[in-house]
Parts: C-alpha cells; structure tokens; sequence
C-alpha cells in the first residue's frame, strides 16, 4: 500500500470521525459574523483610500497641510491706521502652541513695482500694472524648481504665482468673453519685464514665471531677491510681517481654531473648512473601521467557541487517535483544515462584496473629479486580519489537543 | 527498544497503602525484548494503570518507568508517537474502538499510519478469527466478543518490540483465545517482540515464561 493511499484514507477516516459534532448552523454564524466584520473594515479602508485624494490634491507622500494666516482687518483699524503687522512676540507665541510645527514670515516689497507683459516681441502690444511682491522661506514653497534663486550678476526674477490668479482668468473672465484660455506652459513662456523705483533707481528686470502654486494665494519671488531689492530700492525700514505661513498638525484642530480666534486671526482660503471636513472624514472612518474590527473579534469568539466546543465532545475520540499514535498535530490538522477553508472564504468572499461596493459609489466619487486610490492596502489589510484571526484559531486548537496529551486517570 | 524496566513504581492513589505483596508495584521490574509475561491481578489493583503508564498517556505514578534505561518522563511528544507506531503495540481493556467506523475502517485507521499490514493479510487475520462477516459493520453493532477481535486485529496493525495487552481476551470463549493468542505469539514472533499481557483470570494463552502477581 502506497504512503499517499494511506496518508488520504487517514485523512478521510479522521474527517468522518472527527466532522461528527460540528455544528452547520454555528459555523454559519461565524462565517456571516466574520463577512461582515472584515466587509466593513476593508470597506472602510477602501472608502478613505478612495476619498482621500479629493482632500490631498498635493502629491507628496506625507501630508502637510499649511495655514496662511493673517490678522483681522476692522473698520476702525482703517479708519485709525491700527496695525495688521504680527510682532516677534505674536510669532513666537503662535511658535509655541502645540498644534504648530513651524511658521514663516512674509515679505513685501518696499518700493513701488510695475509689471509690464509684452505680447508679439518689440514693437508688439504691450500691458503694464502695478503689482507687489511676496516671499517665503523655500521651505514653504510647493513648487519644485531648480531655478528658483536670484543672482544679482544675472538678474532674472523668479515668480511663483497662485493657480488661482490663472483659474479666475480661464475660467472667470476668459471664458464669458470669448478669450482663449492659457495653458500654465504658455504663461511661463510670456516675458515679463518688472520695474523699480526707489532710492533714485528706476531700473527694469526681466521676469519669468516659473511655477503655480496651489498653497499661496500670491505673487512670490525668492527670498534673496526680495532682500536685494529691498535694500536697494527700499526705505531700509525693518518691517513686521502681515502675513504668515504656518505649517500645522491638523488643520481641523478645534484648539487652533479657538486661538486664532481668541487673537483676531484669519485665515486665507478654504483649507481650514477642507481641514474639519478631512478630520470628520478620518473620524467616520475610524469610528467604521473599529466597529468592524469589533465585529470581527467578536466572530473570531464566537469561532473559537464553537471549535471549543466541538474538541470538547470529541475529546474521547481525540485521546483515542492519540493512543492509536497519531500526533496532536496530525489531529489538529482536521481542524485546522476546516477553519482555513472558511477563512479563505470568508476573505474571497469579503474582498468581492468590498469591490462590488466600491463599483457603487466610484461613480459619485467620479463626479467629484478623482479616479480612487489603491485596492492595495485593503487587500493587505484584509489578509492581515484573516491571517491574524486564522492564527489565533490555530493557536488555540493546537493548545486544546496538545491538552488532551495526558488523560486524567 | 530492548526492555521496558520498573523502578520503584506505585500508582499516586496507592501511596501510603501497606505493602500487599505485589510483584510489580514498589519493585524492580524488567520486561525484555522477545520474551512472555504474564501480569494476574484482582480488580482495582492497577493492571490498565500499569498499561497507561507504559504507554505515556498517565503520569499519575511515583518512581520510575524507563525504556532501555531511558525515563520515560523525558520522552517528548514526538518520541511517544514514534512508541504508539513502532515500538509497543497496545490493546486497551476498554479497546477504544470507533464506534460510528466500520472495523475495517477502525483498522485501517491504524494502518494507515503504520502501513504494517496489506489489506489482504488484515482480512485474512479477521476470516481466522471469525469476524470477517463483519468487515463493513459499524463496531458500535457488534458484540463485545467481537469488539474485541476487531481491536486485536488493529493492535497487530504495527511494527513493535512489545505488544502490550490489558485483559485482551476477557470476552472470548476458548476457541477464539486460543486463536488470538496463536496469532499474537507469531506475530510477537515473527517481530521478535516481548508479550505483556494482564488478565483477572481468564488468561491469555502465550505461554508466558514468567508471571507476576499484581
């Protein structure tokens, strides 16, 4: 007789013997138990994969999120000539608080500044304007470019200018009157030509837009270029900043909120409203993804119950296998068998109703204008749970029969 | 394995009783390779503890069992399967059949995992003792004396150094001793095994070369 013949009617005969007693309808329960309790995690996890990007439209891996913030202009602060500057007192106790990882300070321009665009060469139509400038720290900056620095040997400028300032062109004002709408390339390739005077200068250099930005609601040059320019065509005067950019642990935070306005501070844009809707949508899928996990913790209970159960009606039969020298774990393995089996089928099964879902609400999610994030993670997700739970059933299988070793006498 | 040996032994709930003159309790015994014994004893004097505690499934016991010197107590989980399929070849009083098996599959439940016998020699072994009729009947319809022939069968399913039997025939009329204890003896024989045999009377006829008194 053959090793494998004999290993299969071994295995056939333990099946026959050792199936007597387990109990369709526990295992059923623990199956459905077990569905909807990993359903609703990986769910969960695939829903925040999905809706994320609508919050993050910034590419980096990690997160940052940043605050521009500025004080409260009041009527009577216009009419009395109150300042809206943030003293080095104010700054460094906005430094302090906890929710705030590091703050910059804007400058601005302190002379008088012209922008000229001239469209069609020398000889072409040309438009003009007064204009300002801004800088930050590069650090705050969100536009990658090698060639943002100044050189006063070579004096080019460098700006940065808001998305948005090209938005409301394209689709504000373009748009209603029949103008053809710029591509950011075709921006960065006008010539710009800046003006300044001060100081008995009145000098022209040439400028180039290099980058749009989506954090800074300005016109943003280098910062050694706002410092050249200010000491040469400036008062000299040391300002106040009026403008700062914080970068913040979460821009939802109810604490900072207070404080901002406790001290009369606002803040630009929307990123505050964008930061509680993404906490609360942090918060919901939490909250999902732990009822979930107690859901399946519960079925894993209700799992080890039932199989607790059976080895305990078949204990008998299990001391006796023993004796006939089979080992525990030849005897687990009937066991063990079964409960992968369901594990596996609840995990395929659980993944298939999770895409299924997610084929329900892409559409909508579609509309929003994002194609979803990776199934990858929760599919790690989903096998890291059933595998955790696979192996605490067998761990605790193993245990019971390994119990049954010695037999009281 | 060579010899199963005694040292000293006296099942837990025997401690503190006076000495009843026993031959195998509080003594040094040893069972050697290839030869008979006999163990007699009344009721309730440990014969299936002495069983159990040789083959590692109790450790109710004080002093020492050992196997070719070695304490049985330092044998691992592993070891013990390797005695249960290889080395002693056990009936129990109690026979431990299945009862919802066939006693073809209850057979071959221990087979399989020795792969000692062909199915053709396993029924040739139950047509000797009469019960080969029965060779698809679930064990839990047959009688005692026929329960008890099937669990024979299944005890010599295995390559051994000792076949161990508690009360192996204590259900069976003459005729059918004999041919059991015909077929254990070649059996032990043809492997060159030690018999231990325990009875409260109705003893198996192996022709023991000693017998103790429990």
């Amino acid at each position: 007789m053959s090793k494998t013949n004999n290993d299969n009617s071994s295995k056939s005969l333990m099946w026959k013997l050792l199936r007597k007693h387990i109990s369709p309808s526990q295992l059923v329960g623990f199956s459905l138990a077990s569905l909807i309790g990993l359903t609703i995690v990986i769910l969960a996890v695939q829903f925040h994969q999905d809706v994320r990007p609508i919050f993050n439209d910034e590419e980096s891996f990690i997160k940052k999120d940043y605050l521009i913030i500025t004080r409260a202009v009041s009527t009577a602060g216009t009419l009395l000539g109150g300042s809206n500057e943030f003293t080095p007192d104010a700054i460094a106790d906005i430094e302090a608080q906890p929710w705030c990882r590091k703050v910059g300070k804007f400058s601005s321009n302190d002379y008088s500044l012209f922008a000229t665009l001239s469209v069609g060469g020398i000889g072409g139509r040309s438009m003009g304007t007064m204009l300002f400038f801004e800088s930050i720290p590069t650090e705050f900056i969100d536009v990658a470019d090698s060639d943002w620095k100044f050189d006063p040997a070579k004096p080019e400028v460098p700006v940065i200018m808001s998305r948005d300032y090209l938005s409301l062109y394209n689709f504000g004002f373009a748009a209603s009157q029949g103008l053809p709408q710029i591509s950011e390339g075709i921006v960065s390739k006008v010539p710009l030509q800046f003006t300044m005077r001060g100081n008995g200068y009145n000098e022209t250099l040439k400028g180039r837009i290099v980058g749009f930005s989506n954090r800074l609601n300005t016109i943003v040059v280098p910062q050694d270029f706002m410092k050249w320019s200010n000491e040469r065509y400036g008062s000299g005067i040391d300002r106040n900043p009026s403008r700062l950019i914080v970068e913040v642990n979460s821009p939802g935070d109810v604490k900072m909120q207070r404080y901002l306005d406790d001290h009369g501070y606002q803040v630009a844009g929307d990123k505050m409203q964008q930061g509680k809707a993404q906490y609360f949508l942090n918060l919901v899928v939490t909250i999902v993804i732990i009822i979930g996990i107690i859901i399946s913790l519960l079925s894993f209970f209700v799992l080890m119950l039932s199989i607790y159960l059976l080895l305990q009606k078949n204990t008998k039969k299990l001391q006796d296998l023993l004796l006939l020298g089979y080992s525990p774990s030849q005897v687990a393995k009937t066991y063990i068998n079964m409960v992968a089996a369901i594990n596996v089928a609840v995990l395929i099964l659980a993944v298939i109703i999770m895409l299924v879902a997610r084929s329900c609400y892409m559409p909508m999610l579609k509309a929003l204008g994002t194609s979803g994030g990776t199934i990858v993670i929760a599919l790690v997700v989903a096998v890291i749970i059933m595998a955790l739970i696979t192996t605490g059933n067998i761990i605790a299988i193993k245990r019971k029969i390994n119990s049954l070793w010695i037999q009281a006498s | 394995m060579n010899n199963i040996t005694l040292h000293n032994t006296l099942p837990a709930v025997f401690a503190g009783r006076p000495d009843t003159g026993s031959e195998i309790w509080l003594r040094d015994v040893t069972f050697e390779k290839g030869k008979r014994y006999l163990i007699s004893a009344e009721s309730g004097t440990g014969k299936s503890s002495l069983c159990s505690y040789i083959y590692g499934y109790r450790n109710d016991y004080s002093g020492t069992f050992a196997f070719d010197g070695r304490n049985i107590n330092q044998l691992s989980v592993d070891e013990w399967c390797r005695v249960r399929t290889h080395h002693i070849a056990y009936l129990a009083q109690d026979m431990r059949l299945f009862g919802e098996l066939t006693a073809m599959e209850n057979i071959m439940l221990k087979n399989s995992i020795t792969g000692h016998k062909t199915r053709q020699e396993i029924v040739a072994m139950m047509e000797q003792l009469g019960i080969v009729e029965k060779i698809d009947s679930p064990v839990s319809k047959l009688s005692i004396g026929q329960q008890q022939r099937v669990a024979i069968v299944r005890t010599l399913c295995q390559p051994c150094d000792f076949i161990l039997l508690d009360e192996p025939v204590s259900h069976l009329d003459n005729v059918n001793n004999a041919i059991v204890a015909q077929m254990v003896t070649d059996e032990a024989q043809r492997q060159g095994a030690g018999i231990i045999s325990t009875s409260v009377g109705n003893n198996v006829k192996i022709n023991e070369v000693k017998e103790f008194k429990l």
